[in-house]
This record gives C-alpha cells, structure tokens and sequence, in this order.
C-alpha cells in the first residue's frame, strides 16, 4: 500500500514484541494510525501502555516485530541504520523527559546541533534559533552551558533543538515530566504557539494532564494498543 | 560538516574530562619518555658497537677479492688499478663527505716464533699513518708505542701472543708467511709496542707492521690484500657499498672485487644487534601493551559514563558509525598530543641528563672489560636522537592510542539508543 504522503506519521498494523526470558512481551499490538502535518497530539496511557515504544518506533530509534511505519511519507520499517540516522535528522526532532542536552555543548550550540549536522549555513542556524529562542524566553542565555540552566530553561532550549531544524514532526516524550507545574505551563505555552504559529507537528506521549487537555487529539493506550483516539476542536 | 562537529565534540569531550585526560595522556607521555630513554641508548650503544667491531675489524665498508674472506692468502691481492679506483671513488664529491678514514692493508696468517716457541699468527700490514685514523689498536697499547711512518722491522704485538712467546719491549721475533712467490719467507722483527685489545682472540693472535716492511719481506711491494672505509654514520654503509660497486662494475662482474658493508664482513656483530634490538622491540611492546590496556579501561570507561549522550546523538542523527568515530577521534587525539609531548620531553631529559653518556661503570662492576657480539663495549653509552627513530616512537605511542580506543568505539556504536534513553534517567 501507498504511503499517504500529505500524513507527517503512518503506521500500519505495527507491533513490538520484546522477548524476556522465554516469554514474549507485546509492547506495542496492532497499531495503525496516521498523524496529519500540523496536529497537536498525545499519546496517553499508564505506564508500560506502549506509548514510549511506539514513538520509538515513529522515530525510528526502533524497528516494528510486525507492520509498517511511514514518516514524511518514506517507510521506516525496511531502512538500514544509515537510512535510519538521516531520517532522524531531517524529519524528526526529538524532546526528552531529562532534556538530554549534551553537556559539552553551549545552549546555542545544542539548539542549532541539528542544523550543524544538516549543514546549514551559519547566518541561517543564528537567524532561526535566534528567532526561536527569542519565542521562548530564552535569549541572553545562548552561551550558557546546560549544567547552568534550570530544568525549564533546558526543556526550551530541547524544544529549540527539536524545532529549528524544521522536522516533519516532533516527537516529545513525557516532555513536562520533571518540570514544576509553572514551568510545564510555560513549555506547553511554547509549543503550542509554535505547532499553531509554525504548524509544527507535536506527538507526545504523556499522562500529564496538561498535555491531554492542551492536545487536539488525544491516542489513548492501554496494553500497546489503541483504545481510543479522540479529536477535539 | 559532519567531521568538524566529530572533532569538535571529541575535542571538548576530553576536555571536560580533564582530570581523566590528563591522567591517561600521562601514562602514555611517560611511556614515550621511557621509550625515548630506551631507544636512543639501544641506537647509540649500537652504533658503539658496530664502531667498534668496524674499527677492530675491515671498516664498515671493505673492498677485496672475494676469495680472501676465508682464504687470507697473499695469493689474493687486490689489483693495483681496482684498489685506485677504489680509492678514487671513495675521495669522490658525492662518498668523500662519508667518509672519515681509510685503510689499505695486507692481512695473511703466518708463523710467529721466538725463544720461547712458535704461535700462529695474523700479521696485519699496515700505513701506520692511515692505520691510526682506522682503527682503535694505537689506542690501545698498553706498553711502548703504536707504529710510525718511518718504522722499519717494527711489531705492535697483542698482550696475549707477546705473553705466550715472552716477548718485552725491544725483544726480537721471527715472523714466517708465504710470500708473493708462493715460497715461506722469515722476517726478524722488533716489538716497539704491546697492546691490550680486551678481546682475547684479537690479542692472542694479532701483529702489526709497516706495510713498507711486508712488501720488501713477502715481495708484494705496496700491494693489499683490502681496503677498509670507515664511515661517519653506519646508516651510509648501504650507499657507500652501492657506489663502490658501480665504480667497480667491471672488475665485480669479473669475480675478481667484492664490496661488503659491515654486516656481511662481521654477521657475528650484525646478528647480535639484531639479536638486541629484536629483546628491546620485546620489551618496549610489552610496556605498549601495559599502556593500552590503560587507555583502554579509561576510554571505555568514558564510553559507558556518556552512554545517554551517545543514545541521544543517535537520536538526533548521527549514524552509528559516526558515534564510534568521536571515540575514535578522542583516541587519536590524545595519543596524538601525548606522544608528542613525550618524544619531546623525552629528547630534553635525555639531552640535559645524559646528553654526554650514561657511564654503565657506575651501576655495573666489571663493565670496562665487557665485550658484546665479538667487540668490546665502551661503558659510556651515548645516546642517539635519529629523527626517524622519534617519529618511529611518536607512532607507536599514536597507533596504540587509536587501537586502545578502537573496542570502546565498537562499544559505542553499539548501542541501543532505546536502552541509552533510558539509562540513569
């Protein structure tokens, strides 16, 4: 079947067993689901519900037991990791629980990371994380370095990351899970504004309330499969 | 793109690691010290040797009819226009700068007799002139004086023969050889001087007399029987017994010349520091392997402590490939900076330390007297800085650095980005 290439996500029939001992365990059972350019979605569900594993497994950090997974339209599911690596690179931009920004790096340096490795000219890494990090608050702290900033400075300067290099979509993985509720605010504040004013696309996977409520769809899991996939106006 | 952002998180990588850093490059700078110290003295007392084994015995270079090596006949004289061309070409522009002495002799086995009874003997025929800038026997004389240009029936007797015939200062000796006629001829001579090789085989059996003298005596006028070349650097040897071989193509296509570097004339000198070199090669990769097995645990120890952060340039795009590459460029370059910095000091400590020579007499009793490969040893070793031998060092320090780093850098593109994720969240 055709990959539906105006979709940022697809995924067909897509499963991720995980074999302990001598059991096998379905992370992650029959799922097939698209995510529209611009959508604003969430993944929900208890611990160990599959949500982590299948962002894993749109991001290519992964490979499905069974099924397919298309990104920007280009199959993820039969690429090597070379394939893989560029994928990432160029379509999707990744926000993690614990911001995991390198700890070498300023936080210009880390935002405008991805762009360096595409080869983007510098006048035009310093314009769009300039013009990000201005959106988030976080201009006259570009030369810090992670180990300086609060958690909430370091998630935005994630999302920058995530962003600048203008993904397909961004993948955000608990992204509010260690910030307080201010700062969580503010983070979600920053996305929104960004998934609205730039139409980037958001799939998190969260059981924070926060994020269900701000998300205009909301994937519920439970036990790697879909239970319910609900879309708000 | 991607290299420069390679290097440049290499780079700070190591850097933020200081301490760590700093400790590993200073195994490895103290590896190239010792490697430095060890290596300049192995090329130095080797250089002393072959010096002294080429001067005790035909040069580092020797020219003669290729019978003589085993026959030692005076039947086996040069020819007189080989042994000028020889000459002339060793005074050429382009061998003259290595050349710093020269020897033509007549060397044959003959009878020595006195009062006291007959010993075999080598009789060496020499310019004493030419023969004091060759080799190291007027150096060495114990009692009287070396030979001189208007000697006539005088000897310079090894301690061991003038000890067997109980010969003195002064005292008189028959000396008998074949002569140019192929008949026994005798020759009275008187021992100006007694000289102390330490090398019982030379000092047992050698005699030297006035080339003048042992043409009238054997009837072979000036002839020799070879032509000794003793070079400033032994590393020219090769060069030198090219050259002499094509100025004398001709006569060496005839079978009458052969031209032999000091390896082929003395394969008991040149096995024995092949012998050395081959247990210091032994000994320094063994003290390579000790250090990389430090680096190894350091930079592997780096790889599992940024294990998140390798998950998460995974996750922004680098390839596996490229993950292993920063660990391999953490190797390269602080094997790279250490080995550098370790010739360096290494050359500077040797240098103000022991620039002039290590005097082994002073660690070791009995160290004048030693003899090593059929030559005796100068208890002073001096060190040799050969440039290639430093950047021999600097890469064995730099490709131990790169092989230690290669199994965390498989470690490193090893891994599973999901689990990565996870790690010490």
């Amino acid at each position: 079947m055709a990959a539906n290439d105006s979709a940022a996500v697809r995924t067909e029939g897509v499963w991720k067993t995980f074999h302990q001992e001598a059991e096998e365990v379905h992370a992650v059972r029959d799922v097939s689901l698209t995510v529209e350019r611009g959508e604003f979605t969430a993944l929900a569900g208890p611990s160990g519900s599959g949500k982590t594993t299948l962002l894993n497994l749109i991001g290519g950090l992964t490979r499905p037991s069974q099924g397919r997974v298309w990104v920007a339209g280009r199959e993820v599911s039969e690429m090597s990791n070379q394939e893989l690596a560029r994928l990432r690179l160029e379509e999707v931009g990744f926000v993690f629980q614990a911001y995991n920004l390198l700890p070498v790096l300023t936080a210009l340096e880390n935002a405008e990371f991805p762009m360096l490795l595409q080869g983007v000219d510098p006048a035009e890494r310093h314009a769009r994380v300039g013009e990000l990090f201005e959106r988030t608050g976080m201009s006259g702290l570009e030369d810090r370095r992670p180990g300086k900033l609060s958690g909430g400075q370091q998630q935005r300067v994630a999302v920058v990351r995530a962003v600048a290099s203008r993904p397909a979509l961004v993948l955000a993985d608990e992204p509010t899970a260690n910030l307080d509720s201010t700062a969580s605010e503010a983070l979600l504040d920053v996305m929104g504004e960004l998934n609205r004013d730039l139409g980037v696309t958001f799939v998190f996977a969260t059981h924070d309330s926060r994020v269900m409520e701000r998300s205009r769809r909301l994937v519920r899991m439970v036990d790697g499969a879909v239970a319910a996939d609900e879309r708000r106006a | 793109m991607h290299a420069r952002v390679l290097v440049m998180l290499a780079l700070r990588n190591l850097r933020r690691h200081l301490r760590r850093t700093v400790l590993t490059a200073a195994a490895m700078i103290a590896g190239a010290v010792v490697m430095v110290f060890s290596f300049t003295l192995d090329d130095g007392s080797h250089e002393q040797w072959v010096d002294s084994g080429v001067r005790m015995g035909s040069g580092h270079v020797t020219v003669e009819r290729p019978e003589y090596r085993v026959s030692r006949r005076i039947d086996d004289r040069l020819a007189d226009d080989v042994r000028r061309a020889a000459e002339q070409a060793l005074h050429s522009p382009e061998l003259a700068p290595h050349v710093t002495a020269l020897s033509a002799r007549l060397g044959i086995t003959g009878l020595a007799s006195s009062a006291a009874g007959s010993r075999p003997a080598q009789i060496v025929a020499v310019d004493p002139a030419a023969e004091a800038d060759f080799g190291t026997i007027d150096d060495q004389v114990a009692e009287g004086r070396y030979l001189e240009a208007d000697d006539g029936l005088a000897a310079c007797v090894g301690a061991g023969l003038a000890e067997s015939l109980d010969l003195e200062l002064g005292s008189r000796f028959v000396v008998q050889a074949q002569d140019a006629e192929r008949e026994i001829a005798g020759q009275l001579l008187r021992v100006v001087g007694i000289f102390r090789s330490g090398l019982p085989a030379i000092d047992q059996m050698l005699i030297h007399v006035p080339l003048a003298t042992a043409g009238e005596w054997l009837g072979s006028a000036t002839d020799v029987t070879n032509v000794g070349v003793v070079l400033a650097d032994s590393d020219a040897t090769a060069l030198v017994v090219d050259r002499l071989e094509r100025a004398l193509a001709e006569p060496v296509a005839r079978g009458e010349v052969r031209v032999m570097g000091w390896e082929e004339s003395d394969p008991t000198l040149a096995t024995a520091i092949a012998v050395d070199a081959l247990g210091n090669y032994i000994i320094q990769g063994f003290l390579l392997v000790i250090i990389a097995f430090g680096i190894v645990n350091t930079v592997l120890m780096s790889v599992m402590h940024r294990h998140r952060e390798f998950g998460v340039l995974r996750a922004l795009g680098l390839s596996p490939g490229q993950t292993g590459t920063i660990v391999l460029i953490e190797g390269l370059a602080l094997a790279a900076a250490s080995g550098l910095v370790g010739v360096g000091l290494g050359i500077l400590i040797m240098w103000y330390f022991l620039g002039d020579g290590l005097d082994m007499a002073t660690f070791m009793e009995g160290a004048e007297d030693l003899t090593f490969g059929g030559v005796q040893v100068d208890p002073v070793i001096v060190p040799i800085f050969g440039a290639l031998r430093m950047v021999q060092i600097t890469a064995f320090i730099v490709g131990v650095g790169c092989l230690s780093a290669v199994y965390p850098a498989l470690r490193a593109m090893r891994i599973d980005v999901t689990e990565a994720m996870k790690f010490d969240r």
